[in-house]
C-alpha cells in the first residue's frame, strides 16, 4: 500500500486535499438528507397555512421533489459544482446573487480580525512564556482568562457603551453598509465589530502561545542552542518560536473557523449585513435552497481552514515534515 | 422578535392588516407623564436633512407594492410614496383628508367618490378617476392578493363608473357601511392606472420618491417637489434601514446614526429617556385575546367561559405583560370605534364567582392546553400571565409554544391566544368574528341563544345608512359578545417608538402604524 502514497509536502498536500473532498461529499449527503430527504413533505413544511394545491405542485416542481431522492441529490450537487447555488424561494433570486455581496462582508470581518488578533496573541502568549510568572505574564493571563469568559455580546455592547454611545461618542453604534457599498468604504464603522472580535480570539490563541512557547523554552534543543552559545534572539526566533507555533496554528484555524459561521451575534448587535444574518433568515423562512448553499459553504471553510493550518504546522515543525 | 410578516400572510386580506400592536405596549398617560406628549411644540416646521429611520422585522422578502405589505419596514415604506382617499386622523376617526374630497354614500348599495382637483403623481400625471378605478380594480384582482382583497368583496368593482374627470360611482354587490373604513385602511392606496410593484417604477402621490432600495437592507426616498400638500414635506430624504435586532437599533438611536425607531421595549423607554431620547408611546387599538372556542368542550358550555372571564386580573396583566403602557379591556374589540358600547361594566377579577360558576358546569378542576406562539411580542406573555392567574381558581392551564402554531391546527384548537390590529368594530367582525370570516378563532357566533342573531344584526349594520342607527345595532351585538362571547379581551397594548429630540411634529396616534403612522408619511415632522 505505502507504495502508492504520494511522499513529500505536495504530496501531504494532495492527500489532504482529497479527504477534504471525501468529507465534504459526506457533508453534502448529511445535508441533503437532513433538509430535503426528511420523511414529510418540505413544500408543505415550506408554505405552511398558505398552501394551496397549485402552490404546493409548483414548489415540489422547483425543489424537485418530484423526482427520485437520487435525482434529485444528483441534480443538487452537480448544480453546485458548476456554481450554480440555486435560487433563494423567499427573495426569489439567485443565491449566489443573494449571498455573494454579505459572503464579502463576512469575508472581510473575519480577514480583518485574523489579520490583527493573530499577530497580537503570537506576540502576548510568546512574551507572557518568556516573562514567566512575572508582572506582563500575571496581569495578560488574568486579563484574557477575564476576556475569554465574556460572551461576544457583552464585549460588543461594553464596547458600544464606551465608545458610541453612553460614554462617548467617538465610533458609530452600528456597522450598517448600505446597498452598493462595501465595507472597506466606511472603515470607520468596522472598529467595533473588528474590535469584538479580536477580543474573542486573542485569549485562546495566546494561551495555547504561551503554553506551547513555555513547553519548547524547556526542552533540549533550546537549551542546547543556548549551551552553543548562541544569541538568545537568535535561541528565540530561530529555534523556539517556529516549533511552538505548530500547536497554535491548529487553534487559529479552528478559532476563524468558528468565526466565518459564529459572528451572527456580532452582526446583529452591529447589523452588520454578513452571512450569520442570512443564515438565520433562511432558517426562520424555511428557505431550503439558502440554509443548503450556506450549510455546504461553512462545511467548506471548515476543510479548507483546517487544511492550511495542517499545512502550515508541517511547514514550521522540522521533526513533522522529516516523517512525511 | 415581531414577526410581521408571519401573521401578515395569515391576515393578508384584511383591509386594514392586523399589524399593529406588535410591540404590545402602550402609554398610560398616568403612569408616565413625560411620554405620550406631541413633540412638535417647538417652532415653525424647518425644511431640510435626511431622516434616518431603523425598522426590525423586515428581510430579503421586503416587497415595495403601493397596495401590499409582507413586513414591518414594508409599512414604513409604502406610507412614504403612496395615499389613501380618506385618511384615519390620531384619534383613529375617519376624515376627507385624504386624496378624496368626500366619499358619500348615496344608497345602500352605492357611494360617490369625488378626487380633490389637481393632485398629480410623482411623474406630473393627474390623479384622475381612471386611476381610483384602476386602483380599486387591482385591490379587487384575487390572484394579486394584495393586503385589501378581502375588504371588496361586497363592491361591485366591474361596474365602476367614471362620472367624470374626478368623480366615480362605485356601485357594491351588497349593503357595506364601511366601505370608508376600507377606504381609510394604509394599503388602499391610489396607483395611477397600469402601475406595477417594484421593480417596475414606483409612482405615487406621496410625499417621498423612491430613489434606491434593497429588500432587507435599505431604501432611500426623495423629496417630492411637486407634492400636493403646500409646504409639506420637509426633509430632502428619508432613509429606512432593515435591522435585525433591537439592541443594535436602540444602540443607533443613542449613537446618532438614526434618527427614529419602531417598537421599543417596554423595559428600555427608562433607558432611553435616561439618555434624552424621546419615547413616543401610542395608545393603540391592538391587542392579544385569549379566543376560546364556542362549540369546542369545555368552552362550549358559557358558564365556563364566563368563568374564565373572571379569572383574569387585567390590571395584572396589563403590569406584568406589558409594563402598564396600555389601558384594560373589557372583552370588546374596536375601543375607538364610535360605536364601542361604553354602557356595558366593566368586568373585573372574581375568583370566588369563576369557581362556582365551574363547579355548576361540572368542570371544578378544570385541566386545558393554551396554545400560543412567539408571533407578536405579548403573546407567550399573556398566555403564562393567564395561566398563573387561572391556578388560583383551581385551572390547570397548560400553556404550549408551538412554533408551528399558524399550521394546520390554527383556528381548529379550543383554546389559544392571538393577536389583532386596530379596526373598525364592524370591520373586525367582518375579519374575524362570522362564519365566512378568515380568521374566526372562537367559532363565534352560537347557533342558538343569546347571539344566533348577530349575522343578521351585522347585515343589518352594513345596510343601515344611518350611523345613530347603526351605533344601536352595533351596541346590541357587542351586548351579545359581552355576555357569551369566546373572546377575553384583557387589555390593548399599542406601540412604542423612540425618537431622536430633534425631530419635531411627532404626536401619539391611536392607528396601526408605528411613529404616528411614520410621520404621516414623513410629511408632518421635520429636524428642529
Amino acid at each position: 500500500m505505502s507504495r502508492f502514497r504520494p511522499r513529500g509536502v505536495w504530496g501531504f498536500i494532495l492527500r489532504r486535499l482529497l479527504l477534504g473532498i471525501v468529507v465534504l461529499i459526506l457533508v453534502s449527503i448529511l445535508v441533503f438528507l437532513a433538509t430535503q430527504a426528511l420523511p414529510g413533505d418540505p413544500a408543505l413544511a415550506i408554505l405552511g397555512r398558505s398552501a394551496t394545491p397549485q402552490s404546493l405542485a409548483a414548489l415540489r416542481r422547483q425543489l424537485h421533489l418530484d423526482q427520485p431522492v437520487f435525482t434529485q441529490y444528483w441534480t443538487w450537487v452537480t448544480g453546485l459544482l458548476r456554481g450554480n447555488l440555486g435560487r433563494s424561494l423567499e427573495a426569489q433570486e439567485p443565491i449566489s446573487t443573494l449571498l455573494s455581496p454579505k459572503l464579502v462582508n463576512s469575508a472581510v470581518l473575519v480577514a480583518l480580525a485574523a489579520i490583527l488578533s493573530i499577530p497580537l496573541s503570537i506576540a502576548i502568549g510568546a512574551w507572557a512564556a518568556l516573562k514567566r510568572e512575572k508582572v506582563f505574564d500575571q496581569a495578560s493571563s488574568n486579563l484574557l482568562l477575564l476576556l475569554a469568559a465574556l460572551p461576544e455580546f457583552v464585549v460588543a455592547l461594553v464596547l458600544v457603551i464606551l465608545f458610541a454611545t453612553t460614554v462617548s461618542h467617538v465610533l458609530p453604534a452600528i456597522s450598517t453598509i448600505p446597498p452598493g457599498s462595501r465595507p472597506w468604504n466606511n472603515w470607520v464603522a468596522l472598529v467595533l465589530p473588528t474590535l469584538t472580535l479580536v477580543i474573542a480570539v486573542v485569549p485562546y490563541v495566546s494561551r495555547i502561545m504561551r503554553a506551547s512557547m513555555i513547553e519548547v523554552l524547556e526542552s533540549d534543543y533550546v537549551e542546547m542552542a543556548r549551551l552553543k552559545g548562541l544569541p538568545e534572539r537568535t535561541v528565540l526566533i530561530r529555534h523556539a518560536l517556529p516549533n511552538a507555533l505548530g500547536p497554535v496554528f491548529q487553534v487559529i484555524a479552528l478559532n476563524l473557523a468558528y468565526l466565518a459561521g459564529g459572528i451572527i451575534v456580532i452582526e446583529f448587535v452591529f447589523n452588520y449585513s454578513g452571512i450569520g444574518g442570512a443564515i438565520r433568515e433562511a432558517v426562520v423562512n424555511h428557505d431550503l435552497p439558502v440554509i443548503q448553499a450556506l450549510a455546504m459553504l461553512i462545511a467548506a471553510v471548515y476543510v479548507i481552514l483546517n487544511l492550511l493550518a495542517d499545512v502550515a504546522t508541517i511547514l514550521v515543525t522540522p521533526k513533522l515534515r522529516t516523517r512525511l | 422578535m415581531t414577526d410581521v410578516s408571519r401573521r401578515q400572510l395569515l391576515v393578508g386580506g384584511a383591509g386594514l392588516a392586523a399589524v399593529g400592536g406588535l410591540a404590545a405596549a402602550c402609554g398610560s398617560s398616568s403612569s408616565s407623564p413625560s411620554t405620550g406628549a406631541a413633540t412638535g411644540a417647538s417652532g415653525a416646521p424647518k425644511r431640510g436633512g435626511n431622516f434616518r429611520l431603523g425598522v426590525t422585522g423586515g428581510g430579503s422578502k421586503d416587497i415595495m407594492d403601493g397596495q401590499n405589505i409582507i413586513t414591518k419596514p414594508d409599512q414604513a415604506r409604502l406610507v412614504s410614496a403612496f395615499e389613501t382617499l380618506l385618511l384615519f386622523d390620531e384619534n383613529y376617526q375617519l376624515t376627507e383628508n385624504g386624496l378624496a374630497q368626500s366619499v358619500t354614500q348615496d344608497s345602500p348599495t352605492q357611494y360617490t367618490i369625488r378626487l380633490r382637483q389637481g393632485i398629480e403623481f410623482q411623474n406630473g400625471k393627474t390623479l384622475t378617476a381612471d386611476d381610483v378605478i384602476y386602483s380599486f380594480q387591482r385591490i379587487g384582482t384575487k390572484a394579486y392578493g394584495l393586503t385589501g382583497y378581502a375588504a371588496t368583496a361586497t363592491m361591485d368593482i366591474a361596474a365602476m363608473k367614471k362620472l367624470d374627470q374626478y368623480t366615480v360611482r362605485l356601485p357594491l354587490k351588497t349593503p357595506d357601511s364601511t366601505v370608508p373604513q376600507t377606504l381609510g385602511s394604509y394599503t388602499f392606496n391610489m396607483v395611477p392606472t397600469g402601475y406595477k410593484a417594484y421593480p417596475a417604477p414606483q409612482v405615487g402621490t406621496g410625499a417621498y420618491k423612491l430613489k434606491s432600495f434593497t429588500p432587507g437592507q435599505q431604501s432611500v426616498h426623495e423629496r417630492n417637489p411637486n407634492y400636493w400638500r403646500t409646504g409639506q414635506p420637509y426633509f430632502d430624504t428619508v432613509t429606512i434601514t432593515d435591522f435585525s435586532d433591537a439592541t443594535a437599533q436602540s444602540n443607533a438611536l443613542l449613537g446618532g446614526q438614526i434618527d427614529a425607531m419602531t417598537d421599543v421595549a417596554p423595559s428600555q423607554v427608562k433607558v432611553l429617556q435616561a439618555q434624552n431620547v424621546g419615547v413616543l408611546v401610542s395608545k393603540t387599538g391592538g391587542w392579544i385575546p385569549i379566543c376560546m372556542a364556542i362549540d369546542i368542550p369545555p368552552f362550549d358550555d358559557a358558564r365556563v367561559r364566563q368563568a374564565m372571564r373572571l379569572i383574569v386580573d387585567r390590571k395584572g396583566l396589563l403590569e406584568q405583560v406589558f409594563s402598564g403602557y396600555g389601558f384594560i379591556g373589557n372583552d370588546l374589540y374596536a375601543p375607538f370605534d364610535p360605536g364601542y358600547n361604553h354602557s356595558l361594566p366593566q368586568r373585573e377579577q372574581d375568583i370566588a364567582q369563576a369557581k362556582s360558576l365551574l363547579k355548576a358546569a361540572g368542570k371544578a378542576n378544570l385541566a386545558v392546553d393554551l396554545h400560543t406562539t412567539n408571533g407578536a411580542s405579548g403573546m407567550v406573555e399573556t398566555a403564562t400571565v393567564f395561566a398563573n392567574q387561572a391556578s388560583a381558581a383551581g385551572v390547570k392551564i397548560n400553556v404550549i409554544n408551538d412554533p408551528n402554531f399558524y399550521g394546520t391546527q390554527y383556528l381548529k384548537l379550543a383554546f389559544s391566544v392571538d393577536f389583532w390590529g386596530t379596526r373598525a368594530y364592524l370591520n373586525q367582525v367582518q375579519q374575524g368574528s362570522l362564519p365566512t370570516s378568515p380568521y374566526n378563532e372562537t367559532h363565534w357566533p352560537p347557533k342558538s341563544g343569546t347571539g344566533s342573531n348577530f349575522e343578521s344584526l351585522y347585515n343589518q349594520a352594513l345596510a343601515e345608512t344611518n350611523p345613530a342607527t347603526r351605533v344601536q345595532i352595533m351596541h346590541e351585538m357587542q351586548s351579545a359578545e359581552y355576555e357569551v362571547g369566546g373572546y377575553i379581551i384583557p387589555c390593548f397594548g399599542g406601540l412604542i417608538d423612540g425618537y431622536s429630540t430633534k425631530v419635531k411634529g411627532l404626536k401619539p396616534s391611536k392607528g396601526t402604524l408605528n411613529l404616528d403612522s411614520f410621520g404621516h408619511g414623513y410629511r408632518t415632522i421635520w429636524f428642529g
